[in-house]
Parts: C-alpha cells; structure tokens; sequence
C-alpha cells in the first residue's frame, strides 16, 4: 500500500465519483430507507460512518470516554433526522460528518472555561499524531496527506486547526499570530487546493 | 461593492469548517440562500472537509454498535420536511419571484395587522399597529422565512434600525388548550420571551412585534404551557436567524 504511486491512487479514486469512496456509495439509498424506519439500512449507514464520526470526535475532543458519548449522540441523530438528508445539497457523509463536527464543536466550546483539553493538531508530525497511530494508513488518509502537504505551511495549519482541532477563526488566528483576514482567506485559499487535489466534485 | 463580495465569499471556508461565530454562520447562510456561487462553493468545501474526516477514522469502541442500535428502537424520528407550496407552483426568474414572494408575505403581515388591532391582547409586547407599520415600512426591513419541524411557517421581518422585528407564522398544527407557541429572541444573553402566538380567530395569522433585537439574534418557537414561561423549556420547533 505504501509503494502505491500517486498515479495509481488517482486511478482507482476515478470512476464516475472521483474523491468519493467507493463505500459511501450504499450510503445515499440506505439513508432513505432509514428515513423510513428501516433498521437493518441503519445497520449499514452505522459500518460505513460510526468509524469516521468516532475519529473525528475523539480528533476534537481528545477524550476518549467524551468522544464516546459525543458519537453515540451523532449517530442516534443520523437515525433521528435521516428524512431532513437531502441529495441534493450534498453527500450523505459530508452531512453525517457536518453533524458530527457541530456536535464535538458545540461540546468543546460549552466546556471551554474548565477545559482539559490538549491543544495539539492533527497531522502534526511533532505532537505524534495519535489518528496515524491508531489507524493503519488507508487510502483515505494518504492522500488527504498527500494533499495537504500541497498545501502552504500557513493554509495547512490553518486549515488543520479549525477542521481537526476545532477553533474558531478568532482563535486560528491568535494562535498562528496573523491578522483575522489572513486566516480567512488561507483556509479559504488551502481548501480550494485539497479540493482541487483530492478532485472531490461537487 | 466588490470588496463587500469577496469578503463574503472568503467565509466559504470558514463556514465549511465550522470556524465561524455562530451569528456570523447564520449570516452567512441567509447571504447564502441569495448567492448562489457562495452556495456551490460552499458545498464543495464542505465536501472537502468530509474527506478531511473521513481521513481521521477510528475503530468505533467495543459495544458502541450495541447501544446505538438499541437506541434507535427508542428514538422517534423526525417527519420529512414539507416544503410551503405557494412559492414554488410557479416559475419566474428569481428577482421577480422574490418580489412577489415579499409582496405576499408584506400582504400576510398587513391583514395580520388588523387582526392585531381587534386581538391587541393576543401580543404581551402590546405593539400597536402604527409600530408594527413602522416595521413593514422601515426601508431596511428585511423578511425571512423558515419551516416549523411539524409543519406550518414562520415569518419574520426585521429592521435593524429600528431594533424590532413582526413574527408572524401560518398553517402551525394546532395545539390542545394546555399548550400555547411562544416566540423567542435569543441572542448572547440567553432567550427571552417575545409574546405568545395564540389561537387566531378563523385560523388566521397571528403576529408578535419583538423589541429589542439586535443584529446577530435569532427567532425561535417553541410549545409552552398555557400562559407561557420564562425561558424555554421545549426544544424549538423553528431556530432562524433574524434576517439580515
């Protein structure tokens, strides 16, 4: 897996959806049997996304039992709120993982004043990242690294910081020492790049 | 005009993250539904970010299937939203529907005026239909629209000068004597009551003027006791941003 070339990872991500998995492609028709109370569909919406939502969670929470609790939450919500998915504005696991991200989002910022959570960033080869640790390097993840070190020093940690760790633009800012207006356009800027380069079509 | 269009459009990242405050993402949204590239750029950003997330996937805990999958036979799930038919039966270009869609609702917020001038009681903010008027007119009055999570809609006009807005809704199932909608302002500080949207006579529209508001605020219904309360204790059926 790991003498994969570029080109061969390009090749196999190109069929009809290029950047979309080819399991996520089940995930549309099972959501709208969901939607209408089916329980086995639910089954294969929670093996396709329960390993996504838990990681980026546990990526913005840190803590273990908390990102536990967080990914129960989520996925009790994507059963809840499966007939509100609509195709039309976007993949079922870009909404899944919207949701996902709120929620972990909505949790570390309820929590911030008494906060023990480490501030560290994914992808960051000097904090030992613990995704990269954890998982065996799919697909998935070497070519978002690949793409990401396409990417500026200063839109990739940007980019890494509010996305993995969850900060705000305020706080990107204050944490990278640049003015406001520089970290909205560098995510901006590196987030065009990683779509341009993980050619997600949307 | 062009500096103010790219700064907007500079949030698209941002707002695919989650970067942004939450009034600035409401904001965002609302500029959203009128800019339709900020809109497909948005989407594709957001596209982005979940193959971000997928990237970071875990082994789910040892029992996490177990319990979610019990939950889920506990858990009702939400009904499909049904979108208002009216403003879609037809089709014009965008500007015009627009302006036919204010016009109408303007039209809905006038009748609901004289109906607030024989229920004066109806509004716990008292308004009286020259300061409800005085919304309709103001020039930067804006109007904004969301479904209600069982049905019905919700209407709001805003002015920002003049720190009011009328909220008024349509087609609300109707709720048993014990229970009664109330609208909320909410903003920074927390919710606070705007009025109670009580029965309208002839299944009509009732309308609430709120004070007060302020530029980031959002309108939320919810279903109360009779006689209303203090602070929200339902989750509300309509959270939309105060229309900018």
């Amino acid at each position: 897996m790991a003498g994969m070339s570029t080109q061969r990872i390009r090749d196999a991500g190109a069929g009809g959806n290029p950047g979309r998995p080819d399991h996520e492609r089940d995930l549309g028709p099972a959501l709208a049997q969901v939607a209408r109370g089916d329980h086995r569909a639910f089954e294969v919406v929670y093996r396709v996304l329960a390993g996504p939502v838990y990681g980026l969670v546990r990526q913005v929470l840190r803590d273990p039992a908390q990102s536990e609790e967080v990914a129960q939450e989520v996925l009790l919500e994507i059963w809840r709120t499966a007939s509100r998915y609509d195709p039309g504005r976007g993949s079922p696991a870009a909404w899944a993982l919207t949701i996902a991200h709120r929620r972990a989002i909505d949790r570390v910022r309820s929590e911030q004043a008494c906060s023990r959570r480490e501030h560290r960033t994914a992808f960051d080869a000097s904090s030992g990242d613990e995704v990269a640790e954890a998982v065996e390097a799919s697909l998935d993840q070497q070519r978002v690294r690949r793409c990401l070190d396409g990417l500026t020093t200063l839109q990739r940690e940007s980019v890494t910081l509010a996305y993995y760790a969850g900060y705000s633009y305020p706080q990107v800012a204050a944490l990278l020492g640049v003015a406001l207006g520089t970290v909205k356009t560098r995510i901006r800027d590196g987030l065009i790049r990683m779509r341009d380069c993980m050619e997600v079509t949307w | 005009m062009r500096a103010w269009r790219r700064e907007w459009h500079e949030l698209t990242g941002g707002y695919a993250l989650d970067a942004l405050e939450p009034a600035e993402a409401a904001a965002f949204e609302h500029h959203m539904s009128r800019c339709r590239s900020c809109g497909t750029e948005a989407r594709g950003l957001r596209e982005t970010a979940a193959r971000l997330g997928v990237a970071a996937a875990m082994p789910p805990p040892d029992g996490m299937q177990e319990r979610v999958l019990a939950a889920t036979y506990r858990t009702r799930q939400l009904p499909p939203l049904i979108s208002p038919e009216p403003l879609r039966t037809r089709r014009r270009r965008p500007g015009i529907r627009l302006s036919l869609a204010i016009g109408a609702a303007v039209i809905a917020a006038v009748l609901a005026v004289t109906q607030v001038i024989t229920w004066q009681h109806l509004t716990t903010a008292r308004a009286s239909s020259q300061a409800v008027t005085a919304v309709l007119t103001a020039p930067d009055a804006r109007i904004g629209t969301a479904a209600g999570e069982s049905g019905g809609t919700v209407t709001v006009i805003a002015s920002a000068a003049k720190h009011e807005a009328i909220i008024t809704t349509a087609g609300m199932p109707a709720l048993s004597g014990s229970l009664v909608y109330q609208a909320w302002v909410m903003g920074q500080g927390g919710a606070r009551s705007a009025g109670l949207l009580g029965p309208a006579p002839g299944g009509g529209t009732d309308l609430i003027l709120a004070r007060g508001t302020r530029p980031g605020d959002r309108i939320g219904i919810t279903i109360e006791p009779a006689g209303g309360t203090r602070q929200p204790t339902t989750t509300p059926l309509v959270n939309m941003p105060l229309p900018t």
